[in-house]
């Protein structure tokens, strides 16, 4: 059982590779065993970290050429072969380093996002995204005095898309992002979607505007890694797929 | 650098993010910093839901929930410690606070006939908890989140705060270190909101975010400010064994069954009536019991059996369970038990602040999880903490925003002269060479809360604890570390993050030691009755020369006379 970790930082003139021996342990994931590294080999080892429960988005890195969430994933597993995921291939995840998929965990930081310091990326350029689709609720009537009365059948559907928590996996194993760093990308389109199928907002066509640009809804190419990679089951290649149609549709109407 | 603001909040859970747009919306300028983006904070992984008495589900006589219930049922949780005044002001403006996200675009989980669905939860005398699904804290979050960003609140993220500056007995700002560039930088303001979040990273075992290591209460006690009650520690009795994530409740509320290692079902012996769903303490007490006892399992914990619930009812009612069984334990529920155990879970101390969130520094208010505006007393409810958080993150914001409107800002000298000594500070600790590592002084100290200040307490082994915490507190100063840059140093922080931890194990072990009566959550065995005559009243500690000093202060009182806590 070793972890194979990326390492780099200012100054380094190219990134390189520490294999670390791991101590086993039942049902450790990759975060346990990146503290494990820290704490018995290397104290400068960074790398972001939370509620190691799999809700806050903040441990997302690209594992075994994965991007998920170290927090969730089993080292064990993963030895085994049992978590593999089907993704399109793309650029960034190609070969970087020689591993041993039976005996090696390999972690690397996500892809498409500048790398700052080992497994820590600079996540700027995503939440710009997320900024420039101004995901507010903004409904047009007046607030009532009390709560907006809401269908549970529509509630069940706006859950699928407030799910998601910002881990930027989709980002990372979107191919279309890797060539057009201009792209939105799937984790902020699915997030626009979500005030648009919000049942609430009644003005909902500007909602889907704010995305009809060619980065936006229409710079997808439908490869559909986001909807594999996501580790809250959001699909943001479905979501694309349904406003690109309403876009269309009203389109044609006018 | 100095940046200067009206306003400068620390934290961004839901207490500083609420907070921080009640300030915006007052058009003063204020600022978030938080040592984590605003996102990751603790609150979002709150699952259960908030309370408030909204009425829209009737009780089981056909009656209306009021404040007055939610008022009843919070007091007689804290088993009396609670300020009744605080404790009305939560529960009369609760509803406004669950209606104010809804219309911020917080998507509820919905009746059938549209309103804000509402379910029973421990101690609760209705059904009074709002929820989303179970997610209730990264849906709340993500809301006012998203108004933060649209009005672009300054946001300080991966800001670590080193300590608070004070002048004439006031506070008026902070420093804070960089994490990306290891630049230690100065906030001036003319007040100071401390919203920091839990210390449950203080036990071994806890349910907490790994980040929720207590600075807050820490520094400000270093500032002058008082801690209280600091000795009422919530432990929640299913945890999964290994992480400590938390197993709801509401896993037992769809039938789940506790069994010990000969299969038996152990809760019909301490509680015959309510059985596995007697209330969270006793069912903590009652597991940690049969542990102790060597009916455990090796490792020390005991089953939570669902198989009975069937493959069925298991994906329906309980899917984010099973996940977390898979994910975290390489346990499928529906096949196999899931080994549990309790779990530090929250902390009702905290930085002492009055009902409108003024602690005993003038300049220094404290909101959320890391305040002790006294609520929650000596147990807390569950969903009471969330909704305190948006609550007091409202209204001591209100306060804030009366008291700085004639206030200018101090001069920057003081705010220079503490960048410059935590600057000392921090290359005082980087040049350090030779002692011992951060992690492993860490692990001692957590082994030794849990140990010795967990669910059962006793004089003379909290005296070991506490000799323990001082031993530490004097190796601690000798601690080095490998890494001796500036930049994303993150030992340097753990380390930090321990220091402020130490002094906050002290304040609860002296609180714990000092109080000779068992009260809620605080259970001592060899005092096991409530003592309402000598012990009706709040603990304070603070440190002068730094030496702690324990005190007390009374309890507000109210309509509700302090009686036998019986469920
Ligand atoms: C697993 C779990 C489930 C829960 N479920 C519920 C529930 O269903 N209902 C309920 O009512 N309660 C629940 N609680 C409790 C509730 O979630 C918390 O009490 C509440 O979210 C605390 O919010 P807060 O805003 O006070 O602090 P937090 O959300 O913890 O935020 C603290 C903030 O302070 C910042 N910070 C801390 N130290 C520093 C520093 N040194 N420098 C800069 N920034 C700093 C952090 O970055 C963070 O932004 C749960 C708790 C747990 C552990
Ligand atoms: S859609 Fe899924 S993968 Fe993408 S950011 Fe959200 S949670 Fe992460
Ligand atoms: S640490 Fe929160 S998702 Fe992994």
């Amino acid at each position: 059982m070793k972890l194979k970790v990326y390492r780099y930082h200012e100054g380094m003139a190219a990134p390189r590779y520490d294999t670390f021996q791991l101590v086993p342990s039942p049902a450790m994931t990759v975060l346990e065993a990146l503290f494990q590294f820290q704490e018995k080999l290397d104290d400068s080892l960074a790398f972001r970290y939370s509620c190691r429960g799999a809700v806050c988005g903040t441990c997302a890195m690209l594992i075994n050429k994965v991007p998920r969430l170290a927090c969730r994933t089993q080292v064990e597993s993963l030895l085994k072969g049992n978590l593999k995921v089907a993704i399109a291939p793309y650029p960034a995840i190609g070969e970087t380093v020689p591993w041993d998929p039976e005996e090696e965990v390999l972690v690397e930081p996500l892809p498409h996002l500048p790398v700052i310091r080992d497994l820590i990326v600079d996540m700027g350029i995503f939440f710009q995204y997320y900024r420039f689709i101004a995901p507010v609720f903004r409904p047009s009537d007046p607030d009532p005095e009390k709560e907006r009365i809401m269908d549970p059948a529509a509630v069940k559907k706006l859950e699928t898309y407030t799910n998601c928590v910002l881990c930027a996996a989709c980002h990372a194993a979107c191919p279309v992002v890797g060539q057009n760093p201009e792209y939105l990308g799937p984790a902020a389109l699915a997030k626009l979607y979500r005030f648009h199928v919000d049942p609430r907002d009644v003005e909902e066509d500007s909602t889907l505007k704010r995305a009809d640009i060619p980065n936006g809804w229409w710079a997808c190419d439908l490869y559909g890694n986001c909807n594999r990679v996501c580790p809250k089951g959001v699909p943001p290649r479905t979501a694309i797929e349904k406003a690109v149609a309403a876009l269309n549709k009203e389109k044609k109407e006018a | 650098m100095i940046h200067h603001y009206d306003v400068l909040i620390i934290g961004g859970g839901l207490t500083g993010l609420r907070a921080a747009l009640r300030v915006s919306d007052a058009g003063l300028n204020g600022a978030v910093v938080s040592k984590v983006h605003p996102l990751r904070s603790h609150s979002v992984a709150a699952q259960g839901g908030m309370n408030a008495s909204l009425g829209n589900v009737k009780g089981e006589d056909g009656t209306k929930d009021s404040w007055k219930n939610h008022a009843y049922d919070t007091v007689k949780g804290s088993d009396y410690l609670a300020d009744q005044d605080a404790v009305e002001r939560l529960c009369r403006e609760a509803p406004t606070a669950v209606i104010e996200l809804e219309h911020m675009g917080t998507v509820w989980s919905r009746l059938a006939d549209g309103k804000i669905a509402q379910r029973p939860f421990g101690g609760a005398g209705f059904p009074r908890t709002c929820y989303a699904a179970d997610r209730t804290g990264h849906n709340a979050l993500h809301t006012l989140y998203e108004h933060v960003s649209g009005r672009q609140i300054p946001v300080y993220e991966e800001f670590f705060v080193t300590s608070l500056v004070t002048k004439d007995g006031r506070c008026i700002g902070c420093t804070a270190l960089e994490l990306m560039t290891g630049q230690v930088h100065g906030f001036l303001a003319k007040a100071v909101l401390m919203a920091s979040g839990g210390f449950g990273r203080i036990f071994n075992k806890s349910t907490n975010a790994l980040i929720n290591t207590g600075d807050g209460p820490a520094l400000a006690l270093r500032a002058g400010a008082l801690l209280k009650d600091m000795e009422f520690v919530q432990f929640h009795p299913t945890t999964l064994y290994g992480t400590n994530i938390l197993i709801t409740e509401g896993a037992r509320g769809e039938g789940g069954i506790l069994l010990n290692q000969n299969g038996e079902r152990f809760m019909e012996r301490y509680a015959p009536n309510s059985v596995d769903l007697a209330p969270r303490d006793v069912v903590a007490r009652s597991i940690e019991q049969e542990i102790a006892e060597g009916r455990g399992y090796d490792g020390g914990y005991v089953h939570l059996d669902l198989r009975h619930l069937g493959a069925a009812r298991i994906t329906e009612r309980l899917p984010g369970i099973r996940q977390i069984a898979i994910d975290f334990a390489g346990v499928d529920p529906i096949q196999d038990p899931v080994p549990v155990q309790p779990g530090q879970h929250y902390s009702m101390g905290g930085i002492d602040a009055d009902i409108n969130g003024a602690t005993a520094l003038p300049g220094l208010y404290a909101a959320g999880e890391c305040a002790c505006i006294s609520v929650h007393g000596a147990n807390r409810l569950g969903g009471n903490s969330l909704v305190e958080t948006v609550v007091f993150g409202r209204l001591v914001a209100e306060k804030i925003i009366e008291d700085v409107e004639e206030m200018t800002l101090a001069n920057d000298e003081p705010v220079k002269a503490a960048i410059k000594s935590t600057n000392d500070r921090i290359e005082g600790i980087l040049r350090r060479e030779g002692g011992e590592l951060v992690f492993g002084i860490k692990d001692v100290m957590t082994n030794n809360m849990s140990n010795k200040f967990g669910i059962f307490r006793e004089k003379q082994k909290m005296r070991e604890g506490l000799d323990e915490i001082k031993k530490i507190q004097e190796q601690v100063g000798h601690v080095s570390l490998q890494n001796k840059e500036r930049k994303l140093n993150q030992a340097l922080i753990r380390f930090l993050e321990l220091e402020g931890m130490l002094l906050l194990a002290e304040a609860v072990a002296r609180g714990a030691l000092a109080r000779e009566e068992s009260r809620g959550s605080h259970k001592r065995t060899d005092y096991p009755e409530r003592d309402d005559l000598n012990f009706l009243k709040h603990t304070l500690v603070g440190l002068r020369d730094d030496t702690m000093h324990v005190s007390y202060k009374p309890v507000t009182l109210g309509v509700f006379e302090p009686r036998e806590r019986v469920y």
